[in-house]
């Protein structure tokens, strides 16, 4: 065995621990020391360790973070969240496969230069499609600009290395310019604004203070710059590029011009905004313009999850106590009982926000009730729908309030240890907790004693490494226990017998954000919004075909519509709207007819849908509700635990159907078939992931079943399942060459002033040459015509 | 203790109870296979489920705990849908035989495997036992059977099939030409007679196996010599010694013969039904017949058959072979007359004679070429012996255990413990309901001294992993992968008798399957 193997695992494991516990982070560890879990370095862990092969062989097949090969110099993540796939992400998916010259069963290019693999969502679902090489991410990539991408990619990953490191001078400052810096901002190119802001700054020797705020929410128009000056209205510059920033700066500032330190004026700078819907390069705003589509956007939304929006720093104590945190963690400390605590939170009638809509102050009363030496509180940010990103935004935006929410929740249900479970694809999320975590230490928010209250609460973050099964609690438990993520059954419940046979509370990590203001504003100012049998607020990330995607919170109980029409802007392009798909795989898509659904747990449930955790896909006519259903099953099939019977065969038998169905060879039986196999392993399965996972299907089934008709007929109507269509160019051609000079398989000859053909026998429907066709003569049709 | 209700039945079981032990309790038996006294009870094959009569729901019993006032449901029709529908999952994912396919495919469903077994471990005579347990008149058949299981023999596309024919000429030789040839034990006389007309294979075999089960059988035949048309074979492909050999063991056995008797309409009427107490008709093809005899008559009396019991429409009388359907293959009057002979029986102890129920099987078909050589792990590679003698003559000792070896156990080693197996035949599951998408590809992990593990059997329950933590074994098994791909497998790529240094044994007992299984079992 190799020496230098041998003493980075000696010293990996020395550092995280010998227990069989300690599994998961050592893996983590080895991974980000070899790029892959090399054989002997797991051999020398189980000599080294209680860590067994068995345990190492099972853990590190589970989770889809840890690789057994050796990869490329780069990871090129393409993401197939749902967002991603009503957007193309498959068809990108397979451009980068024919870019480096994948063969089947392949991932990695002959030079080893790039990895190519698929990720369940980044969590930018605003600017999707989205591809993450490395850590730089690319968003609204098409099939026709991967080239384009590995290109731009290999460049910068020179000038990255050359990278200065930059000082800016806090003296004589003249201003505040702030930049959003949430995933979506910096996947959109925040930080190459933010580097070639500070580039500036610095040569011209202008001292302003750069203010990283959290995600701004209005995704779509990122990145965003706000500037701030003493006697001027602040300024807005949406969808910046970095070449542009120089001259943003000199027209507002002058090189070392002596000016008094801004104070900082906390209004809420999106009232009075200005954004469009169609981006167009460089768009500056003036903040005193009205009756603008970003006052629509912000209309129907109340702050409570996301309080601050677009103005805290996220890492900044200071200011966050400034702005009243940590008090109520304080009053919780000096006024209120455990039991005032857990009473205040029934009374807000707050129910959990990770899906199931459990009573919150409920839950924490089982725990409180259930005697205990030692209590566990878990933080839920284990978001792995596709088409969510609500935890992750909360956690890198407002890390001190989840940290807050969640020591009032130990106080209240008398744990002493806690931790985060955040999945490892969520790398900023961690950061800022780890960070926040750290900060509260030094300040005793957190450790013994807290605030001299005798109340003592340690609190560490656990990464998770991959499977969407761990957000059941049980699964999740599992997990940090250094075991396969498989749930076990319910009761016992976690609360009374959860992590190491504890009494264990679960919570989501925006049920957690909700807590501190809830204390701080009392249960009323809480019930009052929201409806009947839900409460407050429900933070939804709101992407697909919409014209304004992004974070959003809304009052629960209002109606689909307003959020699609009004929050949203509608739909893109002029196309009609057909469904939400609400939940994620767990969820269901919700006809148009439907819009005016109130958005609460029971009327989602009734209609077929489920809250989940708040992904909204906004899908319009051209998407297929067939392919949808697909697309989830998939990816619930590929997600189960394979652990009971009619979740691990029972999905993929569904699953063959509708692959079947989608690539036209479906029969009435299979129909028959499909939804009885949804009915029984809705039944049937063990956990929430499993009763759930039939929904998607379900309720298409339900609600759009004419289109799976058609389907057993051989034709789909929007033309997306590809297997049933072909393409054609029509008699717009204007003979330009383009298609034919990007067409990958040579199906299209380049005639030029001709109106050019597609051979279909050759075409692998990859699609580049309707996008790049100028004239929109390119057209799918149905392949039985 | 806690009390609630299983079907209605009042139960009161201590806390912390299951509610399938709750359920046994009253006689109630749930079935289950993933379930193990003492091991973490983390439900998976579902083949478990109960209802809750109160909230609709459906759960794993072996998992649930007992709680107060619970009202079960264990014999709802929707529980035994989602039971039935459990295993139709678990079955569309098994990829493994029953019952080898020679065996199924053999008409009179003879344990082939097991002969190949016995043979190439030199127990002729075992194996001889074997076949008769099935077939009759195996010298005769080894000559002329048209062997439909070398047909369906899993070793013929690789390079040609097992020789079974030959294999069981070869221990029937030994044992017609033997002094102390073999006779299965009878059962004690019953005392009752049966006339048995017509001295051809169905008839000698139905005597055969009447006389096994205490009967006294007289085959009435009209020809001087007996076997009907057996004896129109040509001396070529069946030797009239091979013939007289085995149907005087028929006779040593017992069976009584009365030849040159055309039994006419009036014999029957005045001499057979009077004097016996069963008939069955074994007289061979109809066209034969001629004008005077009675079964003539019989025949143009339409006289109906019922194909799964034989009984005719005159009580007591019985009918099989050709006379009922021209049968072109000797073996398949051979296994009518053993069935018809079992109907005769059930007659006779006033039982309602019915089709004979064969166990579920599960099938998967042809190998792939990729899976030979997992196959070709339990036989030798040698390619068939052709006899030295010649076809008629047939095997030395030496070439039928050669050529037996080259047998592949296609068959399971857990055909009588399987759970899977025994609960499919009990909820009569569809195996190939969901057999869709292709299938896995089969593996036999066979370089264990004491078991054999074939993966695609598995039902992913995890008891042989627990048993190799439990006991420390250093390497053990693992759960690899997840979903529908998660298999139970050998860590680091070591072998499988690294792995399981002390627990093979208790891992192919706990096994619910054929997944492992002990080598012994032959």
């Amino acid at each position: 065995m190799n020496e230098e193997i041998i003493n980075i695992v000696d010293k990996i494991i020395a550092e995280k621990g010998k227990n069989p516990d300690a599994v998961i982070p050592v893996l983590q560890e080895i991974q980000n020391a070899f790029n892959y879990l090399p054989e002997d370095a797991l051999k020398r862990l189980c000599d080294n360790t209680e860590i067994t092969p068995s345990q190492v062989y099972g853990i590190s097949t589970f989770y889809t973070q840890f690789r057994h090969k050796p990869v490329g110099q780069h990871i090129i993540k393409v993401c197939v969240g749902t967002a991603c796939h009503v957007k193309g992400a498959m068809q990108v998916f397979d451009a980068f496969t024919r870019e480096l010259n994948l063969k089947e069963g392949e991932d990695t290019d002959a030079e080893g230069r790039f990895t190519l693999d698929k990720i369940a969502c980044l969590g930018c679902c605003t600017i999707a499609p989205v591809v993450q090489i490395d850590d730089v991410t690319y968003g609204h990539v098409n099939t026709e600009k991967v080239t384009e991408i590995l290109e731009d990619f290999l460049q910068g990953s020179n000038k990255h290395r050359h990278r200065r490191n930059l000082r800016i001078s806090k003296s004589k400052i003249q201003g505040e310019i702030r930049i959003g810096l949430g995933s979506c901002c910096i996947a959109s190119g925040s930080s190459e604004v933010k580097e070639e802001l500070e580039n500036t700054l610095n040569s011209q020797n202008i001292h302003v203070d750069i203010k990283h705020v959290g995600c701004v929410g209005i995704c779509n128009q990122v990145p965003l710059m706000e500037i701030h000056k003493p006697g001027e209205t602040p300024s807005f510059y949406a969808k910046i590029k970095p070449e542009e920033v120089k001259g943003i700066i000199t027209n507002h500032f002058k090189s070392a011009s002596p000016v008094d330190r801004l104070i900082n004026s906390f209004y809420n700078f999106f009232e009075n905004i200005v954004l469009e819907n169609t981006p167009i390069t460089l768009r500056r705003y003036e903040a005193d313009k009205r009756d603008t589509p970003v006052s629509e956007f912000l209309k129907g939304q109340i702050n409570i999850a996301t309080e601050y929006r677009g103005e805290i720093k996220p890492s900044d104590l200071e200011e966050y106590k400034r702005l009243g945190g940590f008090l109520a963690l304080q009053k919780c400390l000096s006024k209120l009982s455990a039991e005032q605590t857990i009473k205040t939170i029934i009374q807000a009638g707050l129910r959990g926000r990770g899906g199931a809509g459990f009573p919150t102050g409920i839950k924490w009363e089982i725990v409180y009730k259930t005697k205990s030496v030692r209590k566990f509180v878990i933080c839920n940010g284990d978001e792995g729908d596709p088409g969510a990103f609500m935890d992750r935004m909360l956690l890198e935006s407002y890390p001190y309030r989840i940290i807050e929410g969640v020591i009032i929740a130990a106080y209240a249900v008398g744990a002493s240890e806690g931790l985060f479970y955040i999945r490892a694809e969520y790398p900023l999320a961690v950061a800022r907790i780890k960070e926040a975590i750290r900060v509260c230490r030094e300040e005793n928010i957190l450790g013994e004693n807290i605030l001299n209250s005798g109340f003592s609460f340690h609190l560490k973050v656990f990464e998770g490494a991959g499977a969407f099964v761990c957000g059941e609690e049980t699964a999740l438990i599992a997990s940090v226990e250094g075991k396969r993520g498989m749930p076990s059954i319910r009761p016992p419940y976690p609360a009374i017998r959860g992590l190491w046979g504890k009494p264990t509370l679960i919570n989501n990590t925006e049920t957690f954000s909700l807590i501190p203001w809830i204390i701080r504003n009392g249960a009323d100012a809480f019930n009052k919004t929201g409806s009947e049998d839900s409460k407050g607020t429900k933070v939804f990330a709101l992407a697909g075909k919409i014209n304004r995607g992004g974070l959003i919170e809304v009052p629960m109980g209002i109606s689909i519509r307003t959020i699609v029409e009004e929050i949203g802007g509608g739909i893109p392009n002029g196309k009609k709207f057909k469904a939400v798909q609400i939940g994620g795989p767990s969820g269901g898509c919700i006809p148009a007819s439907m819009a005016d659904t109130p958005i609460d747990f029971e009327s989602l449930k009734e209609a077929g849908a489920m809250m989940g955790s708040g992904g909204l896909v906004v899908l319009d006519e051209t998407d297929c509700m067939i392919d949808i259903a697909r697309y989830f099953l998939s990816f619930t099939q590929d997600q189960s635990c394979g652990k009971c019977t009619f979740c691990r065969i029972g999905t993929r038998k569904m699953l063959e159907r509708l692959n079947k169905i989608t690539s036209g060879n479906g029969t009435e039986k299979d129909l028959v078939q499909l939804e009885q196999l949804a009915q029984s392993t809705k039944k049937g399965s063990l956990c929430g992931l499993g009763k759930t996972a039939p929904n998607p299907v379900l309720s298409t089934l339900f609600h759009f079943r004419e289109e799976y008709e058609e389907h057993i007929k051989g034709h789909c109507p929007t033309g997306k399942c590809t297997d049933m269509i072909v393409y054609d160019i029509t008699k717009d051609c204007n003979g330009c060459t383009k298609c034919a000079q990007r067409c990958p398989t040579e199906a299209i000859v380049a005639r030029p002033y001709e109106i050019h053909t597609i051979d279909t026998e050759k075409c692998i429907k990859c699609d580049i040459c309707r996008q790049v066709c100028p004239v929109d003569a390119v057209r799918t049709v149905s392949s039985r015509q | 203790m806690i009390k609630l209700k299983i079907d209605n039945k009042d139960v009161k079981v201590p806390v912390g109870t299951s509610v399938l032990k709750a359920a046994e309790s009253v006689g109630t038996v749930i079935p289950a296979m993933c379930f193990m006294e003492g091991f973490t009870n983390n439900p998976s094959c579902m083949v478990c489920l109960v209802k809750d009569k109160n909230s609709g729901e459906l759960f794993p019993s072996c998992a649930m705990k007992v709680a107060e006032g619970m009202e079960i449901l264990s014999e709802d029709v929707e529980v035994k849908e989602a039971r039935k529908e459990a295993l139709e999952l678990l079955l569309s994912d098994h990829v493994g035989d029953c019952e080898a396919p020679c065996r199924i495919g053999c008409p009179a469903y003879m344990d082939i495997p097991q002969m190949n077994r016995l043979i190439a471990a030199g127990k002729f005579k075992e194996a001889l036992i074997k076949v008769k347990e099935e077939i009759a008149l195996p010298l005769i058949l080894g000559y002329i059977c048209q062997a439909p299981c070398e047909k369906v023999c899993k070793r013929a596309p690789i390079d040609q099939a097992v020789s079974i024919c030959q294999l069981k000429k070869f221990v029937a030789a030994i044992d017609a030409k033997a002094n102390n040839s073999y006779f299965p034990a009878k059962a004690e006389s019953s005392g009752k007679k049966i006339a048995i007309v017509g001295a051809g294979p169905a008839g000698l075999a139905c005597a055969f196996y009447l006389t096994k089960e205490g009967h006294d059988c007289v085959i009435f035949d009209r020809n001087t010599n007996a076997g009907g048309s057996l004896r129109n074979i040509p001396e070529t492909e069946l030797t009239n010694q091979a013939l007289i050999e085995e149907i005087d063991v028929i006779l040593k056995y017992g069976v009584k013969f009365k030849l040159n008797q055309n039994v006419s309409q009036d014999y029957f009427e005045k001499k057979i039904k009077k004097e016996f107490d069963a008939v069955v008709l074994a007289v061979g093809d109809k066209k034969g017949l001629s004008e005077t005899d009675l079964e003539k008559d019989i025949v143009l009396d339409n006289l109906q058959v019922d194909k799964n019991t034989f009984e005719t429409d005159l009580k007591g009388v019985f009918a099989c072979g050709s006379f009922i359907r021209k049968q072109d293959m000797a073996v398949k009057a051979v296994a009518q007359g053993k069935a018809a002979a079992r109907s005769v029986n059930k007659f006779l102890s006033n039982e309602e004679p019915e089709k004979i129920h064969r166990m579920f099987n599960s099938k998967f078909g042809k190998l792939k070429p990729e899976e030979f050589d997992e196959y070709l792990k339990e036989a030798t590679k040698d390619e068939r012996f052709t006899p030295q003698n010649g076809n008629l003559d047939g095997y030395t000792p030496e070439e039928a255990i050669n050529e037996a070896k080259r047998c592949m156990h296609c068959d399971c080693r857990k055909l009588d413990n399987c759970m899977l197996r025994i609960y499919a035949d009990e909820y009569q599951a569809d195996r190939r309901k969901y057999l869709t998408g292709e299938r896995k590809s089969i593996k036999k992990y066979n370089n264990h001294d004491s078991i054999v593990y074939e993966p695609e059997k598995c039902i992913k329950c995890g008891l042989c992993i627990e048993i190799t933590v439990n006991e420390k074994e250093l390497t053990g098994f693992a759960f690899v992968g997840r979903g529908f791909n998660v298999r139970v497998d050998v860590p680091f790529t070591r072998s499988i008798d690294e792995a399981l240094t002390k627990t093979a044994v208790k891992c192919a007992d706990a096994c619910p399957t054929g997944a492992i299984s002990l080598k012994e079992n032959l």
